[in-house]
């Protein structure tokens, strides 16, 4: 039995800089004027002083009609009714839970929002409240939808869906929200087989294919697939997208379904997962991903 | 009123600096992946890393439905100076420091944004070589910048002393650690340059009245020339993560 | 370690890993993450290293004092540790939040060196019963990914093999004081002999087994953790030519402890203490061969300063 150990030098450091064709668009500083405010409306990272519209935050101006917003390079999750998130429930209270979703305040998520086992439209009982610890604990993953934001900017979240709710085995990825891109869909059946809510908090999960047990509602069934191991096949692709993941968040790159399965499929060159954990070959993978995403933007 | 020799024949300092001419800056934003924002900035041989955690929600008794809360602390690390330090932080210099740059940065940080909320500072000198400060508000200012939190402006700290050079006075940029302990006027101001305002000034030791317009448009310059410098730096460091973020422009 | 939150199904998924031999990241039991190391990085120190392992940052300056020695010990210099954990790591350290941790690193290294096979303090002597020098070992923990003790060991070892003290003359005066002239040139300086010094390894039992270089979750799935000292092989640590000359060398264990509130059964404990050999053994090698790696760039005049550029 060899135990694996590698230290390198300083010098002998990667750098994670891909090289990309884009052009590289105009940046704004803190307290730079944007423009004068001829009837333009702030957004986030702007604020008005002296008749003009001043950047507060380092990154790049987006205008959607009249509003203008500085989007910084990475920063909290700003939520907005309908994204999928993945959080962490922090503390059972009265009638909602507090949830951990990478914003700047806690997340709610008020008992009235999820699914109770018994069908939708019952009524919630003090019994029920009793049970809120067995429904959801401390420390349990969830995935879930952006009901409304309240007037503090914290979310109130909701699982009335099927596909939300708790989250079994598997493993929690955290990047930074910007490097999600939003699509319509963030729950994915990756074809290597498993699957991947990429949450746009920046929350990825990366599970077994479910099975339709949990479809059925029966609770003891569910408990046992709960604790049944992980197949050993699973585990390995599993493991595998988790690196994948860091590799291409090393080099800053955008996560989304294409550009995980293209890192995926390049990863497949070295035969043992642990071996992408080694700078160079994260390095090598987030290149190649970026040579196959040019490919597909250019046809 | 002869002050100590901070400069030669030649007019220069005793570390070969012209008068008006800050040490060699050199930073870098994002060093640490933990951390929301994180900064390493080195101002001569002072060494210093900030770290950044939040807006994140405040704890119960610090919290305020008025703006954030700014949650500073300098520490310096045992090693960081000459004669090793017994502690790193919890002495009343660093109370002091904390206290100090939590005025700087609150100054810039757009505080009303975010009610309820709470922003940690750490800052960590890693070498000090004279002007600790001042380099722990520059690296605060990138590591805020680096966890994207709203800023009226960039807020640059720089210091100026006061030398005579054949009975003239003359103000010093940016003082080091020699000329610190030769003992003379440290004039310490962070401001935010672009808006020309001050958000802190400290003096030790006595100056004239008389040249205290000098000394402090001396240190106010130093403080624009830094935001020049830490322009710079976010810019590059915008231009090396956003290549692969695609530009949504509708 | 601060605790992580994590649900029970998360903790499932990591406990059957390790029983699959086939962690989260896809490391084998034994496996440690890859880790990055720089020395001399501090200029008022005598002697400075830092280490990256995965994410965990570890920043270790040597600050050298003149002293007296113990009168029960009067031709060994003194070494002390001294562990600050940054709240730049975490909030929680924030104030004195990070004490307890700090101080138990701290002991733990401390008892790890106490033993002469492990760090010869003799070589700190200056003049036996009335001057020595004295070692300020002062680490500095900036992030923490997990496994902060094998770090900090590691870090430590390197620090020292950078460390530098100056030449002294010392001479009896009338009276018993002692006289003592530096040399004015930085590079009338000797280097440590340090190939001996100890690497703890933490062995991290979750479920059933154990595990090297556990991250920070695995950390807060284990109920109980083992840390061995174990002295390190001084061939490692110099050229192919001096390695010949020098003895065969036996591992030694120079510390154990065990962190946590569980308890293990004493065959898992001899297991692990092998374990733990067996993977200092490793790190010795790899760490020695790093560090005369930098040594080598530093006589060839190539090396140059990276710190915290990238």
């Amino acid at each position: 039995m060899t135990g694996h150990v590698s230290i390198r030098l300083a010098s002998e450091r990667v750098n994670h800089c891909v090289p990309c064709p884009n052009e590289l668009p105009r940046f704004y500083t803190p307290g730079e004027v944007i423009t004068g405010m001829q009837d333009f409306m702030r957004g986030h990272g702007t604020y008005a002083e002296d008749d003009s519209l001043k950047s507060s935050v380092a990154g790049v101006m987006q205008k959607v009609n009249k509003l203008i917003c500085v989007r910084p390079l990475k920063s909290r999750y700003v939520g907005e009714i309908g994204d999928v998130i993945v959080g962490r429930v922090l503390e059972v209270q009265q009638k909602r839970w507090k949830v951990e979703t990478n914003s700047r305040l806690d997340s709610i998520l008020q008992l009235s929002s999820v699914n109770l086992p018994g069908g939708e439209l019952r009524r919630r009982s003090a019994e029920d409240e009793q049970m809120m610890r067995k429904h959801l604990q401390e420390g349990d993953l969830i995935s879930a939808e952006v009901q409304s934001v309240f007037s503090d900017g914290s979310l109130s979240l909701h699982t009335r869906s099927l596909k939300y709710g708790k989250l079994s085995q598997g493993v929690l990825v955290k990047v930074f929200p910007s490097l999600i891109k939003r699509r319509k869909n963030h729950f994915h059946n990756l074809p290597c087989g498993v699957s991947i809510i990429i949450g746009n908090n920046g929350y990825i999960w990366i599970s077994p294919h479910k099975q339709d047990i949990i479809l059925e509602d029966n609770h003891d069934e569910i408990e046992n697939y709960d604790l049944q191991a992980v197949k050993r096949s699973d585990r390995e692709i599993i493991a595998r997208v988790k690196n994948c993941i860091s590799a291409l968040v090393a080099s800053k790159m955008m996560l989304d379904d294409t550009s995980i399965m293209f890192a995926f499929e390049q990863s497949l060159k070295y035969d043992n997962v642990k071996e992408l954990l080694d700078p160079e070959a994260m390095l090598d993978i987030a290149f190649l991903t970026q040579h196959m995403l040019n490919d597909i933007t250019e046809d | 009123m002869p002050g100590p020799d901070l400069l030669s024949s030649q007019g220069l300092r005793l570390d070969g600096r012209r008068p008006n001419e800050l040490r060699r800056i050199r930073c870098k934003l994002g060093v640490f992946t933990q951390p929301d924002g994180s900064a390493y900035l080195e101002q001569g041989n002072t060494k210093v890393l900030a770290a950044v955690y939040g807006p994140h929600q405040a704890s119960k008794s610090k919290s305020s439905s008025e703006g954030v809360v700014v949650n500073c602390q300098y520490s310096m690390a045992t090693f960081s100076t000459g004669e090793r330090k017994n502690r790193p932080r919890g002495d009343r210099k660093s109370q002091e420091m904390s206290m100090h740059l939590r005025q700087a940065l609150t100054a810039a940080i757009k505080t009303e944004m975010y009610p309820r909320s709470q922003i940690d500072i750490y800052v960590e000198v890693l070498q000090a070589d004279g002007g600790a400060y001042c380099a722990s508000v520059n690296a605060s200012t990138l590591a805020l910048i680096d966890a994207g939190i709203p800023l009226k402006a960039y807020v640059c700290s720089c210091s100026a002393s006061m030398a005579y050079k054949d009975g003239v006075p003359e103000p010093l940029l940016d003082v080091g650690h020699v000329e610190e302990a030769a003992g003379g006027v440290t004039l310490t101001v962070a401001s935010l340059p672009s808006t020309g305002s001050i958000a802190l000034l400290e003096l030790s030791h006595r100056l004239h009245s008389d040249y205290f317009e000098t000394v402090l448009s001396r240190a106010m310059q130093g403080c624009r020339d830094i935001e020049i410098i830490l322009d710079k730096a976010v810019r590059e460091h915008l231009a090396e993560g956003w290549t692969k973020q695609d530009v949504i422009t509708i | 370690m601060a605790g992580l939150l994590l649900s029970p199904s998360e903790k499932v998924y990591i406990l059957h890993g390790i029983e699959d031999d086939f962690r989260s990241d896809g490391r084998s039991n034994i496996d440690y993450r890859p880790m990055e190391l720089e020395t001399d990085v501090v200029s008022h120190a005598s002697g400075s290293a830092r280490l990256r392992l995965a994410n965990t940052d570890i920043l270790v300056g040597v600050k050298t004092e003149i002293d007296v020695p113990k009168p029960d010990k009067p031709n060994q210099g003194k070494i002390d540790f001294f562990v600050d954990c940054s709240a730049n790591a975490t909030p929680e350290f924030e104030g004195r939040g990070g004490e307890q941790l700090a101080n138990n690193i701290s002991n733990l290294m401390q008892r790890a060196y106490h033993s002469e096979q492990a760090f010869d303090l003799k070589q700190l002597s200056i003049f036996e019963g009335k001057q020595c020098w004295k070692l300020y070992v002062d680490i500095l923990i900036l992030e923490c990914g997990g496994n902060l003790c094998d770090a900090v060991s590691l870090a430590v070892k390197a620090a020292l093999f950078n460390t530098r003290i100056p030449f002294v003359k010392a001479a009896l005066l009338d009276g018993g004081n002692v006289d003592l002239q530096l040399s004015d040139d930085p590079y009338d300086s000797k280097l440590l002999e340090v190939g001996t010094a100890p690497l703890l390894v933490t062995l991290c039992k979750i479920g059933e087994k154990c595990v090297v270089d556990p991250s920070a979750e695995e950390e807060s799935c284990s109920v109980i953790s083992l840390v061995v000292g174990v002295t390190g092989n001084p061939k490692c640590y110099c050229s192919n030519e001096d390695a010949s000359k020098l003895h065969e060398h036996i591992s030694k264990c120079s510390t154990i402890a065990m962190n946590g509130p569980g308890s293990v059964a004493p065959q898992t404990l001899t297991n692990a203490i092998k374990q733990g050999i067996n993977a200092a053994k490793y790190l010795d090698e790899a760490l020695g061969k790093a560090l005369l790696r930098e040594r080598q760039d530093i006589t060839n005049f190539v090396k140059h300063s990276y710190g915290f550029f990238k």
